[in-house]
């Protein structure tokens, strides 16, 4: 039996249906040369992470991340690289009328929750408050309300968490700061994690929350305790 | 959550695909931040429930295509030595030689493949996400990705 080498890139990367799979895995185990080749694909998938990951620790250029942060100017200025083009103009004015829509909302409430650390995002203010101190399914009277808490494989205390239509999942390494691991929007904003449909985003950050926890959640009990931890 | 706020978590993602596609730091630090220029003025595009992570990386994307790319600035490696080294005051020495070699060796791939690579192999896109970015066929992806793989596979050496 022949794999041809796009099947075979498509098993190494985990992207063949179950069936295709198995035959690979047949064809696998009766030719090592094959073996092999599945084995150089993954090892140079995990060399040119690694070899990217080097570029998180580096700062982001200053001017990029001005133009996220909280008091940035809303309209961007031109860019050096993009020739202005007419219906800029338009597109610029629409974001301001947006953004001042969304300005007059959340303002009140908005303490700057993500920073950077080392180019890494981390939650701060009251987002990084709320996953220090808020225990799962209560909001304490703020606008964070915490779903799960676990462990994932590497030891990190992980806890998802929304606010608003936002939800999330931050992860910490003892006393480090949380690390924004996911953040998805289109959340429902009640906050109960009951009422998932597959599909939806509650159901995607749960799903990603397994993929990454290592056991089960932690109970009432156990949550507790790793939070004194911090 | 601001939309700021959202994009935010994603910059590191859409740094490394910036350096991916320019191939030396000026252009992708220049990529990056015109990319987000971009983003933030078409902020009513992007529809809330979908990845935005995603939808910025086809800016950035075609963003590159019409400018940069035009430009055809000669670029050589997407980390030249002197920044390798840099690199390698603050980390290993060895990573910042190894992000050197696979910098050079990504250099050499046609865009269209180093794309792919960036997307499938660096930033681990499900290929259907992939292809869907990149607007082409999953066939196509896959006689790219494999093209690519074995080009890099070659340029470093059984090592890889």
């Amino acid at each position: 039996m022949t794999i041809d080498p796009e099947t075979l890139a498509a098993y190494a990367d985990g992207e063949l249906d179950p069936l295709t799979a198995k035959r690979v895995e047949r064809a696998i185990a009766a030719d090592p040369a094959l073996a092999a080749e599945v084995d150089r694909h993954r090892a140079l998938t995990a060399k040119l992470r690694g070899a990217f990951a080097g570029l998180d620790a580096q700062p982001m250029p200053a001017g990029v991340e001005a133009l996220l942060k909280r008091d940035a100017n809303v309209v961007p200025f031109p860019t050096r690289a993009a020739k202005p083009k007419p219906q800029r103009w338009y597109g610029a004015l629409a974001a301001s009328l947006v953004a001042g829509l969304l300005l007059g909302q959340l303002v009140p409430r908005s303490g700057g929750d993500l920073g950077f650390d080392g180019g890494m995002p981390v939650a701060q203010g009251q987002l990084a408050h709320a996953l220090d101190t808020q225990l799962a399914s209560t909001t304490d009277g703020g606008l964070v309300r915490i779903g799960i808490t676990f462990r994932d494989r590497a030891g990190d205390l992980c806890r998802t968490f929304e606010q608003g239509t936002t939800g999330g999942i931050a992860c910490a390494q003892g006393r480090q700061p949380w690390r924004i691991e996911q953040l998805r929007s289109g959340m429902g904003g009640n906050g109960g994690t009951a009422y998932a449909q597959a599909g939806s985003p509650m159901a995607t950050l749960m799903a990603d929350a397994q993929a990454m926890a290592a056991g089960e959640p932690l109970d009432a009990a156990a949550e507790q305790a790793a939070l004194k931890g911090r | 959550m601001r939309f700021e706020d959202e994009l935010l978590p994603h910059l590191p993602r859409l740094r490394r695909v910036a350096y991916a596609l320019a191939r030396n730091p000026a252009d992708a630090d220049d990529l990056l931040q015109a990319g987000v220029e971009r983003a933030l003025v078409r902020r009513d595009q992007w529809q809330p429930g979908t990845r935005i992570d995603a939808w910025a990386i086809r800016i950035l994307r075609n963003l590159w295509i019409d400018t940069v790319r035009s430009r055809s600035r000669a670029g050589e490696t997407f980390v030249p030595a002197e920044q390798g080294d840099a690199i390698g005051q603050h980390g290993e020495q060895e990573m910042a030689v190894e992000m050197h070699n696979i910098g050079r060796a990504m250099g050499k791939l046609p865009p269209e493949q180093r794309e792919v690579i960036a997307l499938v192999m660096v930033e681990g896109f499900a290929y259907k996400e992939a292809a869907e970015i990149l607007d082409i066929p999953i066939g196509t992806l896959t006689s790219r990705l494999v093209r690519g793989r074995d080009a890099l596979l070659g340029a470093l050496g059984e090592a890889a």
